[in-house]
């Protein structure tokens, strides 16, 4: 009877160790280049929206694929904050387009797709910021393995942020 | 005990070890990984900043004037806290916060730096007496009260006395020097170029009648320059940092951001002597330096406290000391210019905006303990590597500090150093351009130029070939009556493919010790004087804050 059991223990341990173990391990080595993918894609986004001064259909739809790639849901916030022109004070040596003392009008996710769609691209200019975040909308199999045997996952909202000033004029 | 049993309780012990160290890694990892994400948000945050200050300074033509300048930097600020904020907003910091965690921000540049730290504003009597209790003034800038703004401007500067001399030199980020104290009890205020291979003829009563510079005649009436304001060309001059454009009717106009403004007193201006007039001074400097007795200087002279007379690297080796008896104005030694980068007077330079720089910044951030609230971090300024030193003490920079935010494992200490060499502060001698006659520009060293000088055209100043703007109606022929901006280039060249776009053609400068030694060793005369001569011009045209600006400009009408 004692041996029955110690088999039965051992046999569980077995199954943790030779199969749960090396598959949560695998999934946490797979969420890493999933996170390495999308801070990329959203490093490259942002960076060619800061140097080109647009942001065109074409760029947004290379962020969206790259993303769905990875096999997970993803919801995609882009923030853009333009230079307001009103100067942001009362001076004799005022000028128009002053980056960091003007007041930034800001538009977000829904306003952005709209104007996407509409217009082909959205033209900004110099001092303009651009964000982009991406946050988690499914569990990917690391978060549900750690949900099931740890009883706990990351659950922060935003696995990449980044955000950058635009330093010249699009095309318009 | 049979060999299950032997198996399970090595498993049992080996196990919770192994998810421990396990998890202890995983926690190193994130750790490792938040800095790296932080140090990069940090340089984002430090580069964009930076890039705001020179987009609202080459786009400002009042950005030179003290005010306005503060205003440009202010602004700078803003654009750092915004994009950092914009940065870890997301992460769950927000802008209020993270203003907690930078002790400082540091503005290096031409002859000083701006700090952007907290400080105690202190009011004197009179002005406490002034603001009404209660108002918004009162709340924010009463006597005592906490403020977070840029503190007075610093300079670069040194005092050094001996038994005749007492005198405080302030350096740049060249070798432009301004001195000023007594010399045998006799004021002193003379400024200019640290330069020698200097040549100058003089006549009878002393007057000095022509100006060889590396074996290289400088002009003294060089033909004004031109360049494109909207549509159209015009010819200009530029004093003490403003462009003075001549209209079609023969009149003068300058640009104030934007908009024209009429000159009424320039003059019939037809040369420009800026080039000349800097080599000129540059001898007069040498021989009042020599002949005061100021070139007997050594480092052991400097007025610094005993116990921060060595500078030390990041590895605490001593890069230089204050206690050595070599002379800091070392003209005419053999083997050697003062120009040199390996000369006293450019390491001594160097050391003193180090020192100058390392001991307020120092300060600022230990100062900041007693401002921090809340945070439990005990604020210190880290050591630059030299490389960073070398970055911040060869053009404007700017450094910023973020400094106590949690990253797991450990406390987040970070600095980012980020250089600019496209600004209206510095001239130094890589931002000068050689304009061939196809309409492109070239860099000095591009290997194209060595041979043959036929072609070369001119020199050029690198921010101006960048985009700017004007708004008013009447003026580059644009006839818009809504007064729109519109843009142009100033200078429309195009630039070398093969040493601008890509780097193909790029001579290394060898044994040289600046570029000016190089041009001089190519032996193509054209491409020398020419390089001399615009980066002299350049030099001398930029603002000096200490020249008054109307003296200085009614200076050129008269030796015309």
């Amino acid at each position: 009877m004692e041996d029955t059991l110690m088999i039965v223990i051992a046999i569980g341990v077995a199954v943790v160790l030779m199969i749960v173990v090396p598959f949560m391990s695998m999934a946490d080595r797979t969420d890493d280049v999933v996170q390495l993918t999308l801070e990329t894609a959203l490093s490259d986004f942002v960076t060619t929206v800061s140097t080109k001064g647009e942001i065109t259909q074409d760029d947004y739809s290379k962020l969206v694929e790259k993303i769905s790639a990875t096999g997970n849901a993803y919801d995609i916030a882009v923030e853009i904050q333009f230079l307001d022109e009103n100067p942001g004070k009362k001076t004799s040596q005022v000028q128009s387009t002053k980056i960091g003392e003007n007041t930034y009008v800001a538009i977000y996710e829904s306003q952005f797709l709209e104007q996407l769609d509409k217009n082909g691209k959205i033209t900004l200019k110099e001092g303009d910021i651009v964000t982009a975040g991406i946050e988690k909308e499914s569990k990917s199999l690391a978060d549900i393995l750690h949900d099931v045997f740890l009883g706990a996952s990351d659950n922060s909202s935003y696995i990449a942020v980044d955000s950058k000033m635009v330093t010249t004029n699009g095309a318009s | 005990m049979k060999i299950q049993s032997l198996a399970v309780i090595f498993i049992i012990i080996i196990l919770p070890i192994s998810i421990i160290v396990s998890e202890y890694i995983q926690g190193q990892m994130q750790t490792l990984r938040l800095q790296i994400s932080y140090d990069s948000k940090l340089d984002d945050a430090t580069y964009d900043a930076i890039k705001a200050f020179q987009l609202n300074t080459v786009n400002s033509s009042s950005s030179n004037y003290a005010d306005s300048k503060l205003r440009d930097i202010e602004a700078s600020v803003n654009t750092f806290f915004n994009l950092i904020a914009t940065n870890f907003n997301m992460a769950g910091y927000n802008k209020d916060v993270l203003k907690d965690y930078v002790p400082a921000l540091v503005y290096t540049m031409y002859d000083g730096f701006y700090i952007y730290s907290p400080y105690t504003n202190t009011l004197d009597e009179e002005t406490s007496s002034q603001i009404t209790p209660g108002t918004d003034t009162d709340i924010k800038y009463s006597d005592g009260i906490r403020v977070t703004g840029l503190k007075p401007y610093i300079y670069y500067s040194c005092r050094y006395t001996t038994a005749a001399i007492d005198v405080v030199i302030t350096y740049s980020l060249d070798n432009y020097v301004t001195i000023q104290g007594t010399v045998n009890g006799n004021a002193v205020n003379k400024e200019g170029y640290v330069l020698d291979n200097l040549t100058a003829t003089k006549d009878a009563s002393g007057n000095i009648t022509s100006i060889t510079y590396r074996g290289q005649t400088i002009s003294e009436n060089e033909p004004l320059q031109q360049e494109r304001v909207g549509n159209a060309i015009y010819k200009y001059i530029k004093i003490n940092g403003v462009k003075y454009y001549q209209d079609i009717d023969g009149s003068w106009f300058s640009l104030f951001n934007g908009t024209k403004l009429k000159q009424d007193s320039m003059g019939n201006l037809t040369t420009d002597n800026s080039a000349y007039r800097l080599y000129e001074e540059a001898v007069e400097l040498r021989d009042f330096i020599i002949g005061n007795g100021l070139n007997d200087l050594t480092p052991n002279d400097a007025v610094i406290p005993g116990d921060s007379r060595n500078i030390e690297d990041d590895n605490g080796n001593i890069v230089y000391s204050f206690t050595g008896e070599e002379k800091i104005f070392d003209y005419n030694t053999t083997g050697r210019s003062i120009e040199d980068s390996n000369s006293n007077f450019n390491q001594h330079r160097l050391a003193v905006i180090r020192y100058v720089i390392e001991r307020n910044l120092s300060i600022a951030i230990a100062n900041y303990n007693n401002y921090s609230t809340g945070i439990m971090t005990n604020f210190q300024m880290p050591r630059l590597k030299e490389e960073e030193w070398d970055s911040l003490l060869s053009n404007i920079s700017m450094i910023s500090f973020l400094q106590g935010l949690n990253i797991g494992g450990k406390v987040y200490n970070g600095y980012s150093v980020v250089n600019n060499n496209k600004n209206e502060e510095v001239v130094t001698e890589e931002s000068i351009y050689i304009v061939t006659n196809d309409n492109y520009y070239h860099r000095i060293t591009d290997t194209n130029l060595v041979a043959d000088g036929s072609n070369i055209i001119g020199g050029v100043l690198n921010i101006d070939l960048e985009r700017k703007q004007i708004i008013d109606t009447d003026i580059g022929n644009y006839n818009d009556a809504n007064g729109s901006i519109r843009y142009y280039y100033p200078k429309n060249y195009l630039a070398c493919y093969n040493c601008i776009v890509g780097q193909g053609s790029i001579n290394n400068i060898g044994d040289a010790k600046s570029i000016s030694q190089y041009v001089q060793n190519t032996g193509n005369a054209t491409l020398a004087n020419v390089y001399y001569t615009t980066l002299a011009r350049e030099r001398y045209s930029m603002y000096k804050v200490s020249r008054d600006s109307i003296t200085f400009k009614n200076s050129f009408k008269v030796n015309h």
